[in-house]
């Protein structure tokens, strides 16, 4: 019995290490960023430069920098590239910075409570501030409270807390950076409806029913479609940013309506499933097709005439912006304001001026 | 102690289960077709059959591994590293057909893992395929980083979305897997082994049957069906990424216990399966369809779940499970 029971444990030791070693993956991403970094041509995009300078004029006036403070950083999952490549962002704006950024994160994009217990366990360690993105709107809230007993600053960056609940309970945010999700929806319907003057049905597929990004986006993008004469907006479906489960709702949707004129999916990936499902009914033609995120592959993809059109923004300037604000009030400035990343549509006209861009 | 192979203790047959599913979803599709004037043409039923391929081939692997009274939640995981799997192969220049064996084979090899150290280590199914199912997406997401791989050559796309006559490669595939498990579950002492397995395995053991290699094999199915499914996901999406199949255990567990397959082992329903996995991809393209928010879809599917095994259950009443 004792033989098993240590075999157990053996396995049991083998399988956290090995998720541990999952966790940090991030390690291996650096050594890959800082390569790639090597590699490409260090010129920034014009439209890159526009944008950082447009987000870096609401942090006037800057904070002093190459103090050497120490940033901590945490950040929703590293199983998502999103947060992978905003985890490469962070500490490479650390470096331009001259500061010490430390990124951590949740073991995967549902662990809401071992969220909070890396926040917990942040809070110790003598950050200068602390930069966080929660799961959802609550989870991080205890934590938050006890960052503000201990006198650590907080900024939350991109998915917001709920901040009526923080001040019932009696805790505050420092500063706040954020991407308007409504916007994206927004603009990215505006700029579909350009593309299609004559108008038509149109569908969006959804995030994971409730997610901020996934809430914002759909709500942006369906006062638009609502609002313009000619459009109608005939589904609203969740597929909860998996590429099988928007391949199969897109199947679906062209039966039930075949004269679909424009989708527009929450992220990328669903985007992309979108374009592979037309592609496969051989009912491409005609349909335009918006994601949000502009990754790597709906860059191809853009280029490829596949995909139509994505939003985006800078993450590079995101991210130092966010390590900006963070240093302006370890240095006692006082940042009431929440500060929005400017946010730019990418479609097939401008796709040239977005080489390089990150 | 003995085992009995006869058919009602084997519970091979259990009919009422099975027609109470076939009736929901005659009297869904009676209804959709009535609501819907798109649902019955071929191309809408060819997706619903292409929506449930992939649930399929997995649920069959699930229901041999339930019936052994065990458990496989990493089948999820298998499907994402599989598909990876394949995804260097094509990258790296492997011919696409070796490409695709050599990634089911991974399945394969993947299920034997669980399988070796649930039978040999006596470890429970539930402990050792949570622990790889973790372990399978731990290494998913090392290897490619978190990124996705894509862009294979087109030919590749073959397996998940080509044309074969009027219907698709993922459909045949399906219909294949659905017939060898019914000959295996049937006419096999494969078959008749896992669920004695469930049933009474100290029995088996004492008769001489070397149960470990039974109960190794039955996941090493498992992971082949795993990996059959990778490969269509990742050929018909044309991208090989670490999350998929996220959560896909969940759905392929759920079909087969919808389906009458008993959790405590000893009773598989091969045709209960294939009816779930049907219900249940009916039901998710009827509200596409309709335009019903899929808020409604996890309603549905959770209290069909519940009245069904209930109803069986309530049937079932006295009768005196065979592992007692």
């Amino acid at each position: 019995m004792n033989f098993k029971k240590i075999l157990s444990l053996l396995l049991i030791l083998i399988l956290s290490t090995t998720l541990l070693a999952g966790c940090n993956s991030g390690e291996v991403n650096k050594e890959m960023g800082k390569d790639n970094a090597e590699e490409e041509p260090q010129e920034k995009s014009s439209k890159m430069t526009e944008m950082e300078n447009a987000l870096m004029s609401q942090l006037e006036p800057m904070p002093e920098i190459n103090k050497g403070e120490k940033i901590g950083v945490l950040v929703i999952s590293l199983t998502n590239p999103y947060w992978v490549n905003m985890k490469e962002c962070y500490e490479r704006a650390g470096e331009e910075l001259g500061i010490d950024v430390e990124v951590l994160a949740a073991p995967t994009e549902g662990d809401t409570t071992v969220q909070l217990e890396t926040l917990d366990g942040m809070i110790v360690k003598d950050y200068d501030a602390i930069i966080f993105s929660p799961i959802d709107r609550n989870n991080l809230i205890p934590g938050i409270i006890r960052a503000n007993q201990a006198g650590v600053p907080v900024i939350n960056l991109g998915p917001g807390v709920d901040e009526e609940g923080l001040k019932e309970q009696g805790g505050f945010l420092d500063g706040r950076i954020t991407i308007d999700f409504e916007n994206q929806g927004k603009m990215a319907a505006e700029d579909m409806l350009k593309q299609m003057p004559e108008g038509g049905k149109v569908a969006i597929i959804q995030g994971i029913p409730g997610a901020g990004q996934s809430e914002g986006r759909t709500k942006g993008a369906k006062e638009v479609f609502e609002n313009a004469e000619g459009v109608e907006l005939v589904s609203i479906q969740p597929a909860d940013w998996d590429r099988n489960k928007a391949y199969n709702i897109t199947m679906d949707l062209i039966q039930a309506h075949p004269d679909l004129k424009g989708i527009f999916a929450c992220n990328d990936v669903m985007a992309l499933a979108a374009v592979e499902a037309l592609e496969t009914a051989n009912e491409r033609e005609g349909v335009i097709i918006y994601g949000v995120d502009f990754t790597d592959e709906a860059q191809e993809a853009i280029i490829a005439d596949r995909l139509d059109g994505s939003v985006t923004y800078s993450s590079r300037a995101y991210s130092k912006a966010g390590l900006l604000l963070a240093l302006k009030i370890a240095q006692g400035q006082e940042v009431n304001e929440a500060v929005y990343s400017p946010l730019v549509i990418v479609n097939k006209e401008n796709i040239d001026e977005f080489h390089g861009w990150e | 102690m003995d085992i009995k192979y006869d058919k009602k203790t084997s519970g091979i047959e259990k009919p009422f289960t099975q027609l109470f599913l076939l009736g929901v979803l005659f009297i869904l599709i009676i209804f959709l077709s009535i609501y819907s004037p798109f649902f019955l043409k071929w191309n809408n039923i060819r997706n619903i059959l292409d929506h449930a391929a992939l649930q399929l081939i997995m649920a069959i692997g699930m229901t041999f591994v339930i019936s052994t009274r065990g458990i496989d939640l990493s089948v999820g995981s298998t499907v994402a590293l599989t598909g990876i799997f394949i995804g260097l192969l094509l990258k790296a220049g492997f011919p696409i057909f070796l490409s695709s064996i050599l990634g089911v084979l991974a399945g394969g090899i993947l299920g034997t893992l669980n399988g070796i150290l649930i039978s040999k280590l006596k470890i429970a199914p539930y402990v050792v395929t949570i622990g790889t199912m973790s372990l399978y997406r731990g290494l998913s997401l090392v290897i490619t980083k978190g990124q996705p791989i894509y862009g294979f050559p087109v030919e590749f796309t073959y397996f998940g979305k080509g044309d074969f006559g009027r219907i698709n490669p993922p459909i045949i595939l399906a219909f294949s897997i659905i017939l060898l498990g019914a000959f295996l579950l049937r006419y096999t002492k494969w078959g008749q082994y896992a669920l004695a397995l469930g049933g009474n395995e100290e029995a088996l053991r004492r008769v001489g049957v070397s149960v470990n290699f039974y109960k190794t094999t039955i996941y090493t199915f498992s992971g082949l069906t795993a990996g059959l499914a990778g490969l269509i996901l990742t050929s018909r999406l044309n991208v090989a990424e670490p999350n998929a199949g996220f959560m896909l255990e969940s759905d392929i567990i759920a079909a087969v216990i919808l389906g009458g397959t008993n959790m405590k082992g000893g009773k598989a329903s091969i045709s209960g399966t294939v009816i779930a996995c049907l219900l249940l991809a009916v039901i998710r393209n009827g509200l596409t369809i309709l335009s019903i928010s899929s808020y409604y879809q996890q309603l549905l599917i959770g209290i069909i779940i519940i009245v069904s095994v209930s109803i069986s259950e309530i049937r079932q009443g006295k009768q005196i499970r065979i592992y007692n």
